[in-house]
């Protein structure tokens, strides 16, 4: 099988897979208790508002051609209309999408740059002070909930440190909310955002950078970043060194290795040409997997950082009871999901000669 | 006569495992001509493998050489290391265990190169097999183009991780250049591989199993090495396919004069390719001499099991025979201070509790025995009793007529 | 079935190694503080030392200030840093920070068993099923896994959340109900929706393992020898291949735990699991005094990290010992 057979299958796979997620939205929706019509009003609608949502919505129409206008919306990128926000799912959600993506590819940077050679370490130094360090490392961060790892970010460098608040995150943690009648010796000089708003993107530093030669704004964007990016990367960093460190070790034990010893390849080559691409191929496909988690660990980070994400959004429309909103960040998140699992499979198909041959 | 290429003395090789101290090489003396095929033979776990990796300093942790000397002959390296490390060099032989690991990593691919068992899990399965080979070839050229590399290496000067990092940007810096990838189609053709260039950008997978030993011939080769060390390199093969490999082999030491040095536990390959024979056992060399003395004039009651165990052509009706009991487990404290194999031999006498030193044998000068009976014959009067087999045997377990471990056709190294 | 090789490969490799046994002793603590919490305590957990509402002013570190108990109407002393009567302090409304932490211990086992065991028993019998009959069957299950599987955990979880409510279960204490706690309180609020909602999220890993050890085990000879005497496929199904892939199962179980008990938390700490009795939701009331009482939000955290840790450690050594076909890709999460 050619790997563009491959790739079409998984396509085919794909598109039958998101449409499994609409499906089960709207059987989600169906199964609701409660009205419906009054879910997606939302909190607080008034009876007259909710009869337009129903009419509205078709919501009077029996299940299967609710169903039917279900799909054929989302066919059309119809994500239905928020009542609370007074606008298209569709434009909150794009409005949100460039945040999360910043954070993301941040936090993923962060944890290839980290993890491959702190795992490469580790694996071909085993039982050396370093493999050890390594080790524990990655233990401590596969088990630290991203949300307080944050938090104590935000407790070590703004208030134990007293760095000055923007510079470490944007964030609407009620530490300013609160009055404090007491004489504070830490100057926090804090920004309150309200959510879903921030200084500066990342375009907007980019084009800053290029058409102003202007650093400034490239430097707040960087000191906002940081520590989400840290805190939603830790758990990466931590995985990806255990999983690089074990793959080393099994991958250093085959007899190609030997062979390819005793042809006399400096070391550089064996170690990274041979011995750590080898390595990569399968922690590629883990990597699909849990870009899951990563999705999940968005939500929690851009909670704690106030970062204007899908994540954010997502809260405040499940707070609101905001029902189109969740729904269209839900199934948005889940097809970005399977895309990226779809390129993730394509890059394997590359790397590893074997795939497309099965 | 041809000069020794190879002078090994004393070189023990120590696995030091969770169940104690292995002893997986033992002492093991051997000179090995320049241009001759010298073939190591023994039962499985018998060390013959780790010998060729100790040869080559290729033992991995827990293993390690702890001791002996391998002198190599090179003048031009005697000349490169006289000054700088005198006690390694003795005329044109360079110890290779007193020098730094650099000069014995140098020396892999120009001057030793391995053949091994299993072509399949010898190959990196992600990279094509023109790729590999070229590897090899460029390995050489480097050291080629450079004449003082060998002096270059003794101080670590090698290809740099910041050099790796530029080629995944210029493929101008890649490692591996075009000659060498032209090189390693010539090398595939040279062993027989039809439609080379196609087969060159193929993955190692896409090859049957005697394409890709021949493959790895080819890989050997690319250095154009002095000695070329062959660990078994036809047992994963058919037995129609073995043959093509090794007249592949004998061809090419014929036309290159190399020499090689041939692991097998397959006493038909060693009856067919080799000169001269050192047969194992337990981590020792027991006998070895030319292929002749080993063959028709042994004197070791282990060599006569071994032969023993290939079924007579001569006589059609006679059963294989195999030695009794088992390969002893190489772990040090369980060794005794005897002859290794005195629990399994037929003509054990009480001197063979004590370890019987190098005798010469019957054949030619060069054929040497560790056997009491090389110096004087078999004295019934002065067999072990009884009760010391019934002890051996706690320790060696299944002695008598399990056919565990019958060298004709014994089960693959390790 | 465990086999006595595998038995003394797990003794061998506990007794060797430093990281199974800090697991075993954490868990033992962890199981200790969650079982015994009424009698552990020094105060009723949910007991206020001020209303909220009254706007009560926050006082800084090492003061103390009279305010209003909550329950009794009394006025008392309340103290917010640690002292002889709170250890660890207090938290934002006068609560006790370390009975907190205990009973949230409580919360978070209650909650990683019973998600991890439900979602055991959903999964494993479709798993089972599916691998053993293959064909459509194992098609449409698989179809439905990779579906589920397209949803990152924590937001399918908000997503089942958001459409069900949260309501949390109040199970009665038998240890205050037989009266040797006194004053703690009677009932616990488990989260239940969360209970429900994590093994919805999970059940799928158990699925997929159980589907795949199905699939081999069907083609061994001792469960053909069995389909030739006529045996029923459900009595193979319980007496041949249940029994032989449990091993895998019960090192997905274990390492299922840590990823609930982690969900369990990040909902609490959003504000979805309908119980303030849990760690994550201490740590979500401390980011309001993270500067003046930052052990409000570090205490319940370390209770998170030392219990994921002791279950991620015994999960590597189930896992290197009995060496199933799990790989870090099945993870879940």
């Amino acid at each position: 099988m050619s790997i563009a057979k491959f790739l079409l299958r998984r396509f085919l796979q794909g598109i039958f897979v998101i449409w499994g997620v609409i499906t089960i939205m709207f059987g989600l929706r169906a199964v609701s208790p409660g009205d419906p019509a009054s879910l997606m009003a939302g909190e607080g609608a008034t009876a007259e508002i909710i009869e337009q949502v129903r009419v509205q919505e078709g919501l009077d129409q029996p299940l299967y051609l609710q169903y039917i206008e279900y799909l054929q919306g989302m066919m059309v990128g119809d994500f239905g209309f928020s009542w609370q926000a007074r606008r298209e799912v569709s434009a909150i959600v794009i409005g949100r999408i460039p945040a999360t993506v910043e954070l993301a590819v941040a936090a993923t940077v962060v944890a290839i740059a980290i993890a491959i050679p702190l795992g490469v370490i580790s694996g071909t130094r085993r039982n050396q002070p370093a493999d050890y360090s390594a080790t524990m490392f990655s233990l401590l961060g596969i088990s630290t909930p991203n949300f307080w790892l944050g938090l104590m970010l935000i407790l070590v460098f703004a208030v134990w440190f007293g760095i000055p608040y923007p510079s470490v995150g944007t964030s609407s943690l009620p530490l300013s909310g609160v009055s404090v009648p007491y004489p504070s010796s830490v100057g926090l000089g804090m920004v309150d955002l309200p959510t879903g708003r921030r200084d500066v993107s990342f375009g907007v530093a980019v084009s800053a950078l290029v058409f102003e030669q202007s650093l400034s704004e490239m430097g707040t964007w960087l000191r906002h970043i940081t520590l989400p990016a840290i805190t939603l990367g830790t758990y990466f960093t931590a995985l990806i060194t255990r999983l690089t460190r074990s793959g080393m070790i099994d991958e250093l034990g085959k007899p190609y290795v030997t062979s390819v010893e005793a042809k006399g390849l400096p070391s550089v080559l064996i170690r990274y040409k041979h011995v750590l691409r080898n390595t990569l191929i399968p922690i590629i496909t883990v990597l699909g997997l849990q870009i899951g988690t990563l999705m999940g660990g968005a939500v929690i980070t851009e909670t704690v950082f106030n970062w204007p994400g899908l994540g954010l959004r997502l809260i405040d429309a499940l707070h609101d009871r905001d029902w189109p909103v969740m729904q269209g960040i839900v199934i948005f998140i889940a097809i970005a999901f399977i895309i990226i699992n779809i390129i993730v499979d394509a890059l394997y198909a590359s790397l590893d000669p074997q795939v497309s041959d099965e | 006569m041809t000069e020794d290429i190879l002078r090994i003395n004393d070189l023990s090789t120590r696995f030091f495992t969770k169940e104690g101290q292995v002893n997986a090489v033992e002492r093991v003396d051997l000179n090995i001509k320049r241009g001759e095929v010298f073939g190591i033979v023994g039962e499985s776990g018998s060390g013959k493998s780790v010998t060729a990796l100790s040869l080559v300093d290729l033992v991995e942790s827990p293993g390690e050489v702890t001791n002996g000397s391998v002198e190599y002959r090179n003048e031009e390296l005697a000349e490169a290391l006289r000054d700088e490390y005198p006690d390694a060099v003795d005329g044109s032989f360079v110890d290779l265990r007193a020098v730094p690991e650099t000069v014995r990593r140098s020396l892999r691919g120009a001057s030793f190169s391995m053949i091994f068992q299993d072509p399949e899990s010898s190959f990196n399965p992600t990279l094509t097999v023109g790729e590999q080979i070229a590897e090899a070839a460029e390995v050489q050229r480097r050291a080629r183009a450079n004449p003082r590399s060998t002096r270059a290496k003794t101080r670590g000067v090698e290809y740099s991780f910041s050099s790796y990092l530029a080629s995944a940007v210029l493929p101008s810096r890649k490692f591996v250049t075009n000659s060498s990838r032209e090189r390693a189609v010539e090398l595939l053709e040279m062993v027989g591989i039809p439609d080379p260039v196609k087969r060159a950008d193929e993955y190692p997978h896409q090859y049957s199993g005697g394409m890709l030993q021949r493959a790895m011939i080819a890989q050997a080769l690319a250095g154009e090495p002095d000695v070329l060390i062959a660990d078994e390199p036809t047992t994963a093969l058919d037995v129609t396919i073995q043959a093509q490999v090794l007249d592949i082999l004998a061809d090419l030491q014929e036309e290159t004069g190399m020499t090689i040095i041939l692991i097998t536990h397959n006493l038909g390959v060693v009856a067919r390719m080799c000169d001269r024979v050192g047969v194992m056992y337990a981590g020792e060399i027991v006998e070895q001499g030319r292929l002749e003395d080993v063959f028709e004039n042994h004197v070791h009651p282990y060599t006569e099991g071994l032969l023993g165990s290939i079924p007579n052509l001569d006589d059609v009706g006679g059963r294989l025979q195999p030695i009794g009991g088992n390969v002893p487990s190489l772990i040090d404290v369980e060794m005794g201070d005897g002859c290794y194999f005195a629990d399994r031999c037929p003509r054990a006498m009480q001197e063979c509790l004590e370890k019987p030193p190098d005798f010469d044998g019957p054949g030619g000068e060069e054929h040497v025995a560790k056997c009491y009976l090389a110096d004087h014959p078999y004295d019934e009067t002065q067999a072990l009793s009884e009760e010391y087999f019934e002890s051996a045997g706690a320790r060696v377990t299944d002695r008598g007529d399990s056919a565990g471990a019958s060298p004709g056709e014994v089960s693959e190294d390790d | 079935m465990i086999s006595d090789r595998v038995k003394s490969n797990l003794k061998d490799t506990f007794v060797d190694s430093l990281l199974p046994k800090v697991g075993l002793v954490l868990l033992i603590a962890i199981l200790v503080m969650a079982l015994f919490a009424p009698l552990l305590a020094t105060h009723d957990p949910t007991r206020t030392g001020h209303f909220h509402e009254t706007g009560a002013p926050y006082p800084p570190m090492g003061y103390s200030y009279e305010t209003q108990v909550a329950q009794d109407g009394e006025f008392g002393e309340v103290s917010v840093e640690s002292n002889s009567t709170h250890v660890l302090g207090t938290n934002n409304i006068g609560q006790d920070v370390y009975s907190r932490f205990l009973y949230g211990a409580r919360v978070s086992v209650i909650v990683g068993l019973s998600s991890t065991l439900l979602a055991m028993l959903i999964g494993v019998p479709i798993g089972l099923v599916a691998g053993y009959y293959g064909g459509r069957v194992d098609d449409g299950l698989m179809r439905v896994a990779d579906t589920m599987l397209a949803f990152p955990a924590l937001v399918l979880a908000l997503a089942l959340i958001g459409v069900f409510g949260e309501s949390p279960v109040h199970v009665p204490d038998p240890i205050v109900m037989a009266g040797f706690a006194d004053g703690m309180p009677e009932t616990i609020p488990i989260p239940g929706t969360v209970t429900i909602v994590g093994a919805l999220v999970i059940w799928v890993w158990f699925a997929r393992v159980a589907r795949g050890e199905a699939l081999s085990l069907r083609n061994e000879e001792y469960v053909k020898a069995a389909q030739s005497f006529g045996t029923g496929n459900a009595q193979i199904l319980r007496q041949h291949i249940l029994p032989n892939s449990l091993t895998p199962i019960i090192v997905l179980a274990t390492i299922q735990v840590a990823v609930i008990i982690l969900l369990e938390a990040s909902l609490a700490y959003l504000g979805f699991s309908g119980t303030t009795l849990s760690w994550g939701y201490e740590i979500e009331r401390g980011q309001d005094v993270l500067r003046t009482r930052p052990w409000v939000s570090i205490v319940p955290g370390i209770g998170i990290m030392l219990a994921v840790i002791s279950v991620n450690l015994l999960g590597d050594w189930l896992r290197d010992a009995l060496d199933p076909n799990i790989d870090q890709s099945k993870r879940g999460a």
